[in-house]
This record gives C-alpha cells, structure tokens and sequence, in this order.
C-alpha cells in the first residue's frame, strides 16, 4: 500500500431500506459489477441520516460518505427523502467551507428496481474519490504526519 | 438614566404590577465598567436597576426555557428574532412571552475603542451614541469615532435593529449604519483560501478549543435538553483533548442550529480562547439563504427550516 496508484478509498454507504438497499440487493443479485469498496449501514430512510453520523463516518477514517435514498415523491414515509436532501445540502456546503474535499459527501437518488444505477454510481464515486488524496481531515493520521515532518 | 431607561423601568413595573408577567428578563449595569449583566427578578422593585445602553450585548432569550410562568423580556432587533425562532421551534409559546421592543443603535465593540484610542476601558469616562457616531469622553476631551469602526462585527450585517414581533415598542428606531462587507470581512478572507489552507486554519483554531461549550450554553438555539457530545453509547466525540474531537463538535452544532441561529454572535464572545465562531455561524446563515431563501426568526407563523420541504429545490448535488 506504499503506492498512491494502490490506494483504495474506503466508502461507508448509507441506504434507505425500503429503495435504496433494495437497488443494491439487485444489483447484486442481477450480477452487476461494482467496487468492493463500500460498506453499507441499512437506515429505515434516509431521513434519519444526521449529519453527525455523516462526520463521524469521516473522523474515523473513511474516505467518502453516500446517503442514498428514495427518489422525490417515492418516500415510504412520505417525506423523509425531502428532510434529508435540505440536511445533506447545507452539509455539503458547510463542510466545504471549512476545507473538506466535496467529492467526500456524496448523495444519490437510488430506487428498487435501480441495480444498474446503484453500481454506476457505487463505480463513479469510486473514481472520484481516486483522484483525490486518503481522508485525513478529521483523522489521527493526520497529527501523525504533521509530526513527522 | 435616559427616557427611553424610564419608560422601560415603568413597563417592566405595570407588567409586573398587573401580573401579565411572573418575571422580568431584562440587562442590568454589570460590576465591570461599560458592561451590563443579565437581570431576571420576580420583585417590581429591581424594576428600577434595568438599565438600556449600547452595551446590552447579552442575547437574553437564552433563559426564556428556566423561568416559570409568563416572562416579559426586553429585546432587541436581534433578540427579538432568536425569540420567533424559539416560537417557530415550540420551545416557547406566543402567549408566555410579553416582548419589550427596545431601540437598538448597534452594540458597541469595547476591543475596537480601546484599540482605536491606545488605553483601557478603565481609563475611559464615558461612551455613548450621538447619532451615527460613537462619543467617547476621556478625562474631559470627547473624541468622535464613525459607527463602522466601533460597532460589533455581528451588528454591522443587522437588517433589523427594531423588533418586528413586539407586545411593546418603547421607541421607534432609524435603520443602522450597515456595512456587510466589513462584517463578512473575514469570511471573504477564508473564501479565498485554498481548501487546504481553510482546513488548517480550522485546525489551529480549534486546537486552542477547551470544550467548555459556553458557546453552546449561550445559544438560544442551542435548547437540547441532552446535546450529543454528552451522549456515551455511542460516543460520538472522544473525551481526549483532540482537535479533531473539537472541530466535530462546533461543525455539528452549526449545522444542527442552521435555520435557528440569527447571528447574534453570542458564541463568539463567549468564546475563552477567541475561536473566531461567527466566521462559522454567519457563513452558514448565509448558506440557508442562499439555498432556500430562508432568513432565521423573521416569521413565527412559517414552519421551522429544517422542518419544512419544498418538492423542488437544490439538488444539483446528488447522483
């Protein structure tokens, strides 16, 4: 793992139980392919995603969060889709204003029947986040190398 | 003692008087000079301690939540919008509250006279407002400075220096001398920074950070009965004097009071080691503007923003 080209960024996935979880079970059993790099927490919805849980993921070390949720209007419980959209934007932007990569926070609309969709963008964030360095924002690593130098 | 201190006294009295409130929130003289200090009492006499000058800096709709009953409160501009937001947030009810509009000309920063004329507070005679300029007397010679330079960051983006929810307006206030661009000043500074740069300038900051949450404890928004840093299964920030443990805190409480936090800047002077806070809580207020055109307190009767939903709105971002 001494070569950056060996790198593998770590993904902490969270998805919606009732579209998202179900689109990667698809893709799963349609035999999709995708990186193996994401870890997936079922939430009841994405609703229930605070951004705590969001920052938590990164201080402790992985490299890029995915909230994945119900498409607008597709929500079981009407309305979570639309609460955690507000909460991840503002998110977004605050956490960008302070220093943080923005392919870190990564949000997608994924429903049941969207295998394909869940591995393009399980694929794609993938990419993304290659080309930017490990995350080591909010990590001890970080004190770490300051030390070293 | 001005008019305007009178007519506030007599209010504070009557309410009291007629049991339309149980208690009065207001500001008294503090023990320090040219600082005032919170004053809440049951007893009509203390009525004529309330004292309204341009160092009423404390945010007082913080200790709406630990009095009983009905409170009248004295609030400005600023307080008077933290106060809705309580309202929109059901934390307090319309009908326990009798707000005292008080005229607000800006707060004045006591850092920025002492810098601006070379001496201690404690060397100065007297400050005051006459119109847009700051009066300051030291031993017998008055020296004029424009609002711009003495006034508190927070107080120079104020768009509202009067209540617009009141029971009672004690006097009529003329708009502030207002300059955005001067209080965003360091804001626009961090803009401009490298990512890099903007994470390390965070990270030296909350270095000095000693977790004593009085930023926290300032906030009106801030009402959790049990905030999350205080929670142990799970934990979700360490106990260790970590940086990072400290940066989580601030950059979770800014975002879990986006849409409630006015900018009042209470955070900021609470601060013991002068993180620069509001550099963080105006920035997110103007996020929620710029996201959702939503500007926190201003309208009791519209549902809190993180509450609410539109079907259409940004999401550019999400796959």
């Amino acid at each position: 793992m001494n070569q950056e080209s060996e790198w593998e960024p770590k993904i902490l996935g969270f998805l919606c139980r009732w579209c998202s979880y179900a689109g990667a079970d698809l893709a799963g059993t349609s035999r999709k392919k995708y990186p193996a790099n994401i870890r997936i927490i079922k939430i009841p919805c994405s609703g229930r995603i605070d951004p705590l849980l969001i920052i938590k993921a990164l201080r402790l070390g992985f490299d890029g969060v995915l909230v994945s949720g119900c498409h607008p209007g597709d929500c079981h419980y009407q309305t979570g889709n639309y609460r955690a959209r507000r909460r991840i934007a503002i998110t977004k932007k605050f956490l960008e204003y302070i220093g943080m990569e923005p392919e870190r926070l990564q949000a997608s609309w994924v429903s049941a029947s969207e295998g394909g969709k869940f591995a393009d963008v399980v694929t794609d964030i993938t990419r993304d986040l290659k080309e930017i360095s490990p995350n080591r924002l909010f990590t001890d690593e970080r004190d770490g190398t300051k030390a070293a130098e | 003692m001005n008019e305007t201190e009178q007519k506030l006294r007599n209010e504070a009295r009557t309410l009291l008087e007629q049991g339309r409130v149980d208690c009065i929130i207001g500001y008294e003289t503090g023990s320090l000079k040219f600082t005032t200090t919170p004053l809440i009492t049951k007893d009509k006499d203390d009525t004529d301690r309330l004292v309204i000058n341009p160092f009423v800096v404390n945010n007082l709709s913080v200790f709406l939540s630990d009095v009983d009953g009905k409170a009248g409160i004295v609030a400005k501009g600023c307080d008077s919008r933290s106060i809705v937001s309580l309202i929109q947030d059901q934390q307090v009810a319309r009908e326990d509250v009798v707000i005292i509009g008080v005229p607000c000309s800006g707060v004045i920063d006591l850092d920025k006279i002492e810098k601006l004329i070379g001496k201690d507070r404690d060397e100065l005679d007297d400050i005051a407002w006459d119109g847009d300029k700051a009066v300051v007397t030291i031993g017998g010679a008055k020296k004029e400075f424009p609002a711009k330079e003495v006034l508190m960051d927070d107080c120079l983006s104020c768009d509202m220096p009067a209540p617009k929810e009141y029971d009672i307006l004690l006097e009529e206030v003329g708009p502030l001398v207002c300059d955005n661009e001067l209080s965003r000043s360091r804001i626009k500074e961090l803009e401009e920074m490298s990512p890099e740069q903007r994470w390390e300038f965070w990270e030296n900051e909350f270095s000095r950070c000693i977790r004593c949450y009085a930023c926290r404890q300032v906030c009106p928004a801030c009402f959790c009965k049990r905030c999350f840093v205080e929670e142990t299964e799970p934990q979700w920030i360490s106990p260790l004097p970590k940086w990072q443990d400290n940066l989580i805190f601030q950059a979770v409480r800014m975002i879990h009071v986006a849409g409630r936090c006015t900018d009042c800047g209470e955070c900021q002077r609470a601060c013991p080691v002068n993180i620069p806070l509001r550099s963080l809580s105006k920035k997110m207020e103007e996020i929620v503007d710029e996201l959702f055109q939503y500007k926190a307190g201003t309208d009791k009767d519209t549902p809190p923003l993180m509450a609410a939903y539109e079907s259409e709105e940004a999401e550019d971002f999400i796959r």
